[in-house]
């Protein structure tokens, strides 16, 4: 078990003689029940603790869904399912962005003052939005009851598609951790571009509407294909494999770039928080 | 064999700062009391010259404290043991399972109870499934918290929750253990208590680093000292020499 450093290069996961595959598994083990506990103290210190957040969506999705169905004149009944999806997978999206953030400078205690792995401060800060986004989908189940949302086997594959999202929420925590961490002026920038992005993504509105000149806007839009390859199958229809191409690029990529910001920064993370 | 060992060890902290840093002078440096008197500009960034030089070789039973100023490098050198900070130049070998507890609280969620932090604590830590009962009754004994542990710990004194940390971070007796500071907030019972916990502790030939302003604390559980002054060593050997070290440096 030795662990011997030369400068600037140490193993920082401690020192176990395990295998990689099985480590990796632990750490995903121990960082949800952390964003377990996280979750618990939340329904502790109010009544319905993350639930307000789940009502903060139904609120914005009641309201875009009217507003959308106004400004392109179809009836509320035949876009609030499709409305409501985008909008409670964008929540996800929008947290993962904005947890990743603050990851590490949140946990500023932990980082320069245990030896825990910075695995598990991502994987808190993953499985945080992932329980809160359990609780969101109580909004779908509420849709399905009423009537306003299909129900049919096409539904399950929008597993696949959550289970892709959240495997991208670890390298945007990473990386935006990271960089967030060491660079305080991105934080505010991501808050920013993300606002935007809620509006020229297919959200709230109805992607085929959209004029042809600005057909751009769906297709380069890569947060789009993370919205469709969940929301599509929810109403009931079979993404194209193109959809889950993109997102699967995105993923190979985004990985390349967590691990090469890691490589650069991650020794020195304890000196930016 | 458990060891840490340091060889011709250099830290440098950068400060990242956009906004004033511009202002500092440096020279001024020179002139203060506490902390490293080397700083230098790199780009916009000002980096402190927290370690210079420091070479140490700890073996199976020692108790070391570090002793020094405000801002000598104390901390610096456990968060550089415990693999926290990566050294700028030099070589850090550590074999052994460390635990680090270096800030006042080790509390991982102010807001848990006593008894849900030891809980996730044994998860991220690994400690073993079997003892967990003993290892919570043990913990009960040690820090004689009682109900409190059931309440959250963010309403906990400052001592109550040196004696929580400390409990949590000597109830697996880790290979190498590194306090910081915190401690020193529990009573003149609680420091007994603490003391003898750690000569069981280091009797299974373990090594600690202790950082500290409290001499009792010091003598109570260390043997052995090293003297920090502005980021340099300036004596390592027995605690007592240490203090003597020490005192004439002021």
């Amino acid at each position: 078990m030795a662990l011997t450093t030369s400068p600037a290069s140490r193993n920082f996961n401690g020192a176990r003689a395990i295998p990689q595959y099985q480590r990796t598994w632990n750490n995903l083990r121990k960082s949800f029940s952390w964003a377990w506990l996280d979750i618990v103290c939340q329904y502790r210190r109010s009544k319905i603790g993350p639930l307000w957040e789940t009502i903060n969506v139904l609120v914005m999705l009641t309201g875009l869904a009217v507003v959308s169905s106004a400004i392109f004149n179809s009836s509320l009944r035949d876009v609030i399912g499709y409305v409501a999806i985008g909008i409670i997978v964008w929540s996800a999206i929008g947290a993962l962005i904005t947890e990743g953030s603050m990851a590490f400078v949140r946990n500023t205690g932990f980082v320069t003052g245990s030896t825990l792995g910075i695995d598990l401060y991502i994987g808190r800060s993953v499985f945080k939005v992932l329980i809160t986004f359990a609780h969101h989908l109580l909004i779908y189940v509420l849709g399905v009851v009423v009537g306003l949302i299909p129900l049919g086997f096409t539904s399950l594959l929008a597993l696949p598609g959550i289970v892709l999202l959240f495997t991208n929420g670890f390298w945007v925590i990473t990386t935006l951790g990271l960089i967030c961490a060491r660079f305080r002026d991105v934080d505010p920038i991501i808050r920013n571009l993300l606002q935007l992005a809620f509006f020229v993504t297919p959200v709230f509105w109805n992607y085929r509407t959209i004029a042809s000149n600005r057909q751009f806007l769906v297709d380069y839009n890569l947060l789009f294909y993370f919205i469709e390859i969940i929301r599509s199958p929810l109403l009931g229809e079979i993404p194209p494999a193109s959809h889950y191409l993109a997102v699967l690029g995105v993923t190979i990529v985004g990985y390349l770039i967590a691990w090469l910001t890691y490589r650069r920064m991650r020794a020195q993370l304890a000196f930016f928080v | 064999m458990t060891h840490v060992r340091l060889n011709q060890v250099n830290v440098r902290i950068p400060i990242y700062d956009s906004q004033g840093l511009r202002l500092l002078r440096l020279p001024f440096f020179k002139e203060s009391r506490v902390g490293t008197n080397t700083v230098s500009r790199s780009g916009g960034v000002i980096i402190m010259h927290a370690l210079k030089d420091i070479s140490l070789d700890l073996a199976e039973g020692d108790r070391v404290c570090l002793i020094g100023h405000n801002g000598a490098g104390k901390t610096t050198l456990l968060r550089v043991v415990a693999g926290i900070y990566p050294p700028a130049s030099g070589t850090v070998s550590v074999q052994g399972e460390i635990f680090a507890l270096l800030g006042t609280s080790i509390a991982l969620n102010s807001d848990a109870t006593g008894y849900e932090n030891i809980q996730l604590m044994a998860n991220l830590y690994d400690w073993p499934k079997e003892d967990y009962a003993a290892t919570v009754q043990d913990i009960e004994e040690f820090t004689e918290l009682g109900e409190y542990l059931s309440l959250p710990t963010r309403i906990y004194s400052s001592g109550m929750q040196a004696r929580l940390s400390f409990a949590l971070a000597t109830a697996q007796a880790p290979d190498i253990l590194l306090i910081d500071e915190g401690i020193g907030a529990g009573d003149a019972h609680f420091q007994e208590k603490a003391q003898a916990r750690v000569q069981n502790f280091v009797s299974r030939a373990r090594i600690m680093l202790l950082a500290s302003h409290s001499d009792a604390l010091c003598r109570a559980m260390c043997t052995k000292a090293l003297v920090l002054s502005k980021g340099e060593g300036v004596f390592f050997g027995d605690i007592e020499e240490g203090f003597k070290v020490y005192a004439a440096l002021q």
